[in-house]
């Protein structure tokens, strides 16, 4: 009986593929939000909503972004279950303390807006890739979009980008208008890179 | 969506130049802290602080010879693909340090962000048929011809590389270096299953 089964570790991630996977996300995303809030760029999803609230306030963003996940949770714990919400939890709090600290350590010079926007957009993608390849989230709006995929197939990239243009919609209302530019330019880059490479039937482990 | 099993041109396309452009971050990063690596790169790093020249320039001269090599071993589309992600590296890593400059950088945590760019380049590069080029594939014909593992070539290598380094940078930076240089191999050691990525 046994023999006749595909090997488990094929489909199945260890814990110690999972943490490195989400490990890695962290990294990747927390230089990603150090360019994009360094540059006073906004985004969408989450990340946005958190920079606008961070840029009316005047509030930090790392503690702002933590804040926004929250109410996310529960939605997280009722739709998916105590295990994906607090994997949530931990992902976002490492991702808050690793945005709010890393500036100490790497100290942005010069970017062009362009390359920054485009850097951006690949670190956010892939970021995103290796969290949902390894059963992690970011939190907050993203929960939602990875439950409509799972349920009926809706590409999350598509629901991810019709949501942006609402966030963009807020943010025409504050920002300069090439900073909006360089903005969308950065999360066309994320929708785009998320909407090709993120393929359940490519990538079979879980 | 495209078909399960085969990756379209664009699909690769997309994934070469994810690979050539986070790979020329991970560049910008470890010449900006003045750190090495291993592999072809580290060569090619070791080769331009000896003499001064470009990363990008002897990075491409550096892998000539393999694609003849590459050839034999790996068929025209790895070849052609390697060549192409290559040229784009060499041409970022010349034109990127002019775009992205840093005031300040840990070189621990730079040598960290360097080892998983540099990691999750090679990941995507490897997934869509390309390489960055030359010492894994004679480390292959070694292992066809003479038995030898090709995993601890590629480590030979670079103990190699990272001994010549005591020559060319102090003694710390190796050190960093070697964290940076094991962060890269862990993520692709952990990361490269073909039986879980299952599209070529």
């Amino acid at each position: 009986m046994v023999e006749h089964t595909p090997s488990p570790d094929r489909i199945r991630h260890s814990a110690v593929d999972d943490a490195q996977g989400i490990g890695f996300g962290v990294i990747m995303a927390a230089l990603g939000m150090h360019i994009l809030t360094h540059m006073g760029f906004v985004t969408g999803q989450t990340t946005g909503l958190a920079v606008l609230i961070a840029h009316l306030t005047g509030l930090p963003f790392p503690a702002v972004y933590f804040a926004v996940t929250l109410p996310f949770l529960g939605l997280a714990w009722k739709r998916l279950g105590p295990r994906f919400a607090l994997k949530t939890l931990v992902t976002t709090a490492a991702l808050s303390a690793l945005v709010a600290v890393l500036p100490h350590w790497v100290e942005i010079g010069r970017i062009e807006p362009a390359v920054a926007a485009i850097l951006f957009g690949l670190l956010f993608g892939i970021a995103a890739l290796a969290a949902i390849r390894h059963g992690g989230s970011f939190g907050g709006l993203s929960v939602l979009w990875i439950e409509l995929q799972d349920r009926t197939g809706f590409p999350a990239g598509h629901a991810q980008l019709l949501s942006d243009v609402v966030i963009f919609g807020l943010a025409a209302l504050i920002l300069p208008l090439d900073t909006l530019a360089y903005s969308f330019l950065g999360a066309a880059v994320f929708s785009l890179f998320l909407a090709v490479n993120h393929r359940r039937d490519r990538y079979v482990a879980a | 969506m495209t078909e399960t099993g085969k990756h379209s041109l664009t699909e690769d396309a997309q994934g070469i130049a994810y690979g050539a452009t986070m790979a020329a971050f991970g560049i910008v990063i470890l010449t900006h802290l003045g750190l090495v690596t291993g592999q072809t790169a580290g060569l090619a790093v070791l080769i331009s602080y000896a003499t001064g020249w470009g990363f990008g320039p002897v990075f491409f001269a550096v892998n000539l010879p393999f694609y003849v090599i590459g050839y034999l071993r790996m068929g025209k589309v790895f070849v052609a693909k390697t060549f192409v992600a290559v040229a784009l590296l060499s041409a970022l890593s010349l034109w990127l340090p002019g775009q992205v400059s840093f005031a300040h950088l840990n070189p621990w945590v730079g040598a960290v962000l360097f080892g998983f760019l540099s990691g999750s380049a090679l990941m995507a590069l490897f997934r869509h048929g390309a390489s960055l080029g030359g010492i894994g594939i004679v480390a292959l014909i070694l292992q066809d011809r003479l038995g030898w593992r090709a995993g601890l070539v590629q480590l030979g290598f670079d103990v190699i590389l990272f001994a010549l380094a005591f020559l060319v940078i102090d003694a710390r930076a190796v050190l960093i270096s070697a964290l940076g240089a094991l962060v890269v191999n862990l993520v692709v050691a952990i990361n490269h299953r073909r039986d879980r990525y299952i599209a070529t």
